[in-house]
């Protein structure tokens, strides 16, 4: 993780409630204000831009609405979480042949979210929580496990924002991270020899079913 | 290839120039949109059913829901005839298994919108795979190919949904795209990742005219 994020020691479950954004985003899933009407407020112009093209590099902060904000930190925390995960094992583990590849690959990738999602929110991006991973990176059959398990659960988070997401261009970027996700799900579970397409739709989470997943893995120092 | 054969009522030719706006009642009925959620219900087993509220419009959801109807019935196709040509191809058990999961699931969404277009369901295409069904190493590679583009489309055209019953599905789909490619680039690839099976860390969306004219190229429409 680059050195110029800051290092707290709250829990990022902690820091999310402080605010009440998760209650607040989650009790206005039905809401009166219509999409396009918040983007015309915020002075957006609706269009399909890239993703790739919009995210990275673009820091448009003051013009994200409440409820994008708090998916896109919600999203950040997950990027935070799984950049760290590989960074971790790269360091503690002795990584070999594909696994080493499959933790440098993902874990690169999962870096350039963390990064686009931070230059997206600017100042308002939540902070980086403190990791301990415990047994999850001293092992082969620990560490494929826990991969899976975050990759899954990355996929599946994504897929119960993107309905939730106002902003079509925020939309856009969830839409080019979402498939990388299941890209790594995928990878990893072959490795795994497990199955790399489970279900013909892939199941969704709820920003709580997700946190409730995270909190139970005990990853979250506090 | 002409674009202009890729479907021979023109629906496709109707959605790449924008379907006529019609009266929101005609077209809930027609295209059996309930709002609430039915449609979500139907397609998935968990609900996706929250009210996304504007951007787009109802007609260019049933677009687009045709687009990838189109690029379903092509990859269902396909695999159909793989499977069918499986032992002929030297299908090893890696190789058979990802043809047998990924045949049902693109089986499975093309009855799930066609189920969801109802009598606005595009018509299926005839097609022609030019014997690349025939050898393991040309299904693997035009698999790869029909994932990778079903990936960009699905990418593509998310943010252009206007309704939250069809977004939901369609990320969950996209999702499913997504790990068939990584699959079969992995198939292809070895455990030495000669092909990656996430070359990039972000998906590069491609629009709904790239699509056809890419799948146009390849000649596996015939009308």
């Amino acid at each position: 993780m680059s050195k110029n994020i800051p290092l707290v020691d709250v829990t990022h479950l902690h820091a999310f409630d402080t605010d009440g954004a998760i209650r607040e985003a989650a009790d206005n899933v039905e809401r009166a204000v219509s999409r396009r009407g918040l983007l015309r407020n915020a002075g957006f112009v609706a269009g399909g831009a890239a993703a790739a093209a919009v995210m990275p590099g673009t820091a448009f902060a003051a013009s994200i609405g409440p409820i994008d904000k708090s998916i896109l930190n919600f999203a950040l925390t997950l990027e935070y979480l799984e950049a760290a995960f590989y960074k971790r094992a790269q360091e503690n583990m002795n990584l070999q042949g594909e696994l080493k590849r499959f933790a440098k690959i993902v874990g690169d990738h999962e870096r350039a979210h963390v990064v686009a999602l931070r230059k997206a929110l600017g100042s308002d991006a939540v902070k980086r929580p403190s990791f301990f991973f415990g047994s999850a990176t001293r092992s082969r059959s620990t560490f494929v496990a826990t991969a899976i398990a975050l990759e899954d659960t990355g996929v599946e988070a994504y897929i119960g924002q993107a309905t939730r997401l106002r902003s079509d261009k925020l939309l856009a970027a969830a839409a080019a991270i979402l498939p990388i996700e299941a890209r790594h799900a995928s990878w990893i579970r072959y490795i795994a020899g497990l199955t790399p397409a489970p279900a013909t739709f892939n199941p969704s989470k709820t920003k709580d079913q997700v946190l409730a997943v995270v909190k139970s893995t005990g990853f979250i120092r506090s | 290839m002409d674009i202009t054969e890729f479907d021979r009522d023109e629906a496709v030719a109707e959605a790449m120039h924008g379907l006529q706006e019609m009266t929101r009642g005609t077209v809930l009925k027609r295209a059996g949109l309930v709002a609430g959620g039915g449609l979500a219900a139907s397609l998935l087993p968990s609900g996706l059913a929250f009210g996304r509220a504007a951007g787009g419009s109802r007609a260019r959801d049933i677009q687009i829901l045709n687009f990838a109807l189109t690029l379903e019935y092509l990859e269902a196709e396909f695999y159909a005839l793989a499977l069918k040509h499986s032992a002929e191809a030297g299908f090893g058990p890696k190789t058979l298994r990802f043809a047998q999961v990924v045949a049902q699931h693109e089986a499975i969404h093309v009855n799930a919108l066609k189920s969801v277009l109802g009598s606005k369901a595009v018509a299926k295409p005839k097609f022609d795979f030019k014997r690349t069904t025939r050898k393991i190493s040309t299904f693997l590679l035009t698999a790869k190919v029909l994932e990778d583009t079903g990936v960009a489309a699905y990418s593509g055209q998310a943010p252009r949904i206007l309704q939250a019953a069809v977004l939901g599905p369609a990320a969950s789909i996209l999702a499913v795209e997504a790990r068939h490619a990584a699959w079969v680039r992995r198939l292809i690839g070895g455990s030495g990742n000669r092909v990656l099976p996430a070359p990039t860390a972000f998906e590069a969306p491609k629009s709904m005219e790239q699509i056809l004219e890419e799948v146009g190229a390849t000649g596996f429409i015939t009308s």
